[in-house]
């Protein structure tokens, strides 16, 4: 017997404040268990419509196009986009877990109905093929998705943000005229067809926002050149290594490539990881706070009714560092079980929540609700463990201090 | 032990004084005590004369107003805090009138646990706690908790937890004061019998007196102070 497995047994001397205890760790760890389910099913949620929604898992573009902008800028100079990218794009589509690699050519400028108001656009050129391969999706609010084979000259096509149509007033099947300079820096102008209005998600993107058909935005910049190739890969998870894969690629070529992971290109993402974490920060530390003095109380009163025995353990030697090393192996085991029954009924919980298949509202970069389906996070469950066990020995710190400073005499008196 | 021995106790001029009630109470008066090796001595008087509080003092769990207390040729004033946990744990016994076992841990475990603190080996452990209770009697009792043992069986193991690490004093407070007369007889000859195979010597202190007789020695204290000092009468 050693005072630690002492404390073990000191927990079964007053059954109801232990179970109470018991069950105050059990909650504040499934709490923790059911607020890191939601963290990453919301972060896992965003992330994925992020990639899906257009940003991909990589993005090839030329270093002279990076210089001195950020990952995700929108407004890259037309003279420093890829050439060459046709073999490019082969390659990378050879590699594993590689489903496309497609090009995308960015458009800026103007549009306007015969006789309209012209409106500025940020428009993209894409491969509507390679991107369903990739699983992107675009939100259609009206009208149809742009064709995947490339448009015949004079039956071109363009998808207008919801904010853009509304602008320009424009509707599915209404022409509309647009203006934007090309490689030359010469102005040119080309005729779209509406195919279909779209959301990203995002309300001031959506008043700017504009997609075509890759060979359109060629036409309409006279160009051979494509902004990027954006790598879609089967699984998120395979982001680094194919990173590696396609960095050791572009690495012998003539123009200098850069290869960029989503993280580093969804600055949106970090926002709002950051926002969540910071609020989920806060939620943790209140019921931290909330098991730490809840478990303390606890703690206290079993120091006080066990005065006399604590007396009579200093009367006969128990030194203070003893007798603290006994009160917070209690503690310690307290928080251990505690976390553990709450990693149990953590378990119930999440399955029961994710049976409910409640609703919740669109996340960040979503129009439609979500069915809520809570993570389970492996390291959440033996993080929540570590950290009740951390909780209640710093509850114990107030119950050891009362111990240790006890007076003798005056615990062996106390009835 | 030879009355030539030096004495394992000298206690001189202790006083102590409480306040209660905003009143302050002279517990003692200027007490002077010596105690020889192998000697029992009562210590009686009625309640409030100091007997609790003299006992207190000798067994280091409180400080003196005045007045010094060597055990063993130490003066526990010089210790440290912890110096006295661990002379307590080295060289005292305790005996308390409510048995005070600890109530998760077997007879067998109370014994143990002075030894348990010294970090004295398992086995070594279990070999002279299991012997400590076969001489009180309990070896058959070793895994019962204390709920589950008579008044008499928890004062026995007491005084097997007082005695398993060879103490040089042991002190007892009351330790017939919750027993019936027959379990008191059985508990104290236990007591005299054991302090004289193990050389120890004890400080009693009771109201009782059929275990003061029994007692060599006798302090009676009145009012804080020694008012006698003597032999008591043989008991049959």
């Amino acid at each position: 017997m050693k005072l630690a497995l002492l404390g073990l047994r000191n927990l079964a001397r007053n059954r109801r404040r232990t179970t109470i205890s018991l069950a105050i760790v059990g909650a504040g760890t499934v709490a923790l268990l059911l607020t890191a389910g939601f963290i990453r099913f919301s972060f896992d949620g965003l992330k994925e419509a992020m990639i899906h929604g257009g940003l991909g898992h990589l993005e090839v573009a030329s270093a002279d196009a990076l210089a001195g902008r950020q990952p995700g800028a929108l407004d890259r100079s037309l003279r420093h986009g890829l050439a060459d990218w046709l073999e490019l794009q082969a390659e990378l589509e050879a590699l594993p877990h590689v489903e496309a690699a497609a090009a995308t050519l960015q458009v800026m400028g103007m549009a306007a109905l015969p006789d309209g108001d012209p409106v500025s656009f940020i428009g993209l050129g894409v491969e509507p093929g390679r991107e369903r391969r990739m699983g992107f999706t675009v939100r259609l609010v009206d009208g149809n998705d742009l064709d995947v084979a490339p448009p015949a000259e004079g039956d071109d096509r363009a998808l207008l943000g919801r904010g853009l149509a509304d602008a320009l007033g424009a509707q599915p099947g209404d022409v509309v005229t647009l203006l934007a300079l090309n490689a030359d820096g010469m102005l040119n102008a080309l005729d779209v067809r509406v195919a279909g209005v779209v959301t990203t998600g995002v309300a001031d993107l959506d008043t700017r926002f504009l997609k075509l058909h890759l060979e359109s935005a060629r036409r309409l910049l006279q160009t051979d050149l494509v902004s990027n190739l954006v790598v879609g890969l089967d699984r998120t998870e395979h982001t680094a290594a194919a990173k590696a894969a396609v960095e050791a690629i572009v690495a012998g070529r003539p123009q200098p490539l850069i290869v960029t992971g989503w993280q580093e290109r969804a600055s949106f993402y970090g926002q709002v990881r950051n926002l969540y974490l910071g609020v989920f920060a806060f939620l943790g530390s209140i019921v931290f706070v909330l098991v730490v003095l809840a478990c303390s109380n606890t703690l206290v009163m079993a120091v006080m009714e066990r005065m006399r025995e604590l007396g009579t353990l200093r009367a006969i030697g128990t030194t203070g560092s003893q007798l603290a090393v006994m009160l917070l192996s209690e503690a310690l085991w307290l928080g251990v079980l505690g976390g553990l029954i709450g990693d149990l009924a953590g378990l119930g919980a999440i399955a029961l929540v994710n049976a409910l298949r409640l609703k919740m509202p669109p996340p960040p970069g979503a129009v439609s609700p979500i069915d809520l389906q809570l993570a389970y996070v492996p390291e959440a469950f033996a993080g929540a463990v570590a950290l009740m066990v951390v909780v209640l020995a710093l509850a114990a710190l107030a119950p050891i201090a009362k111990a240790v400073r006890l007076r003798v005499v005056e615990a062996l008196d106390h009835v | 032990m030879g009355t030539n021995a030096a004495p394992v106790l000298v206690a001189s001029g202790l006083a102590k004084s409480y306040r209660l009630g905003g009143v302050r109470v002279d517990a003692l008066r200027g007490v002077d005590l010596e105690v020889r090796p192998g000697e029992i001595v009562a210590v009686a008087g009625p309640s409030g004369s100091g007997k609790s509080t003299l006992l207190n003092l000798l067994g280091t769990l409180d400080d003196p107003d005045q007045g010094r207390v060597e055990v063993d040729g130490v003066d526990v004033a010089r210790l440290s805090e912890r110096g006295r946990t661990l002379f307590r744990r080295r060289r005292l016994g305790f005996v308390f009138q409510s048995f005070n076992l600890v109530p998760v841990l077997s007879a067998l475990e109370n014994v143990e646990y002075p030894l348990l603190l010294d970090d004295v080996p398992r086995r070594v452990r279990l070999e002279r706690a299991l012997a400590m209770l076969a001489a009180v009697g309990l070896e058959g009792r070793a895994r019962h908790r204390p709920d589950q043992l008579s008044g008499g069986e928890r004062q026995r193991v007491a005084i097997a937890r007082a005695l398993v690490h060879r103490p040089r004093l042991v002190l007892a407070d009351e330790p017939t004061g919750n027993l019936d007369s027959a379990a008191a007889a059985v508990v104290v000859e236990l007591l005299e019998r054991l302090v004289s195979d193990l050389g120890a010597s004890v400080v009693l202190a009771s109201h009782n007196p059929a275990v003061i007789g029994r007692a060599r020695r006798c302090v009676h204290l009145r009012d804080g102070r020694v008012a006698a000092d003597g032999a008591t009468e043989p008991q049959p």
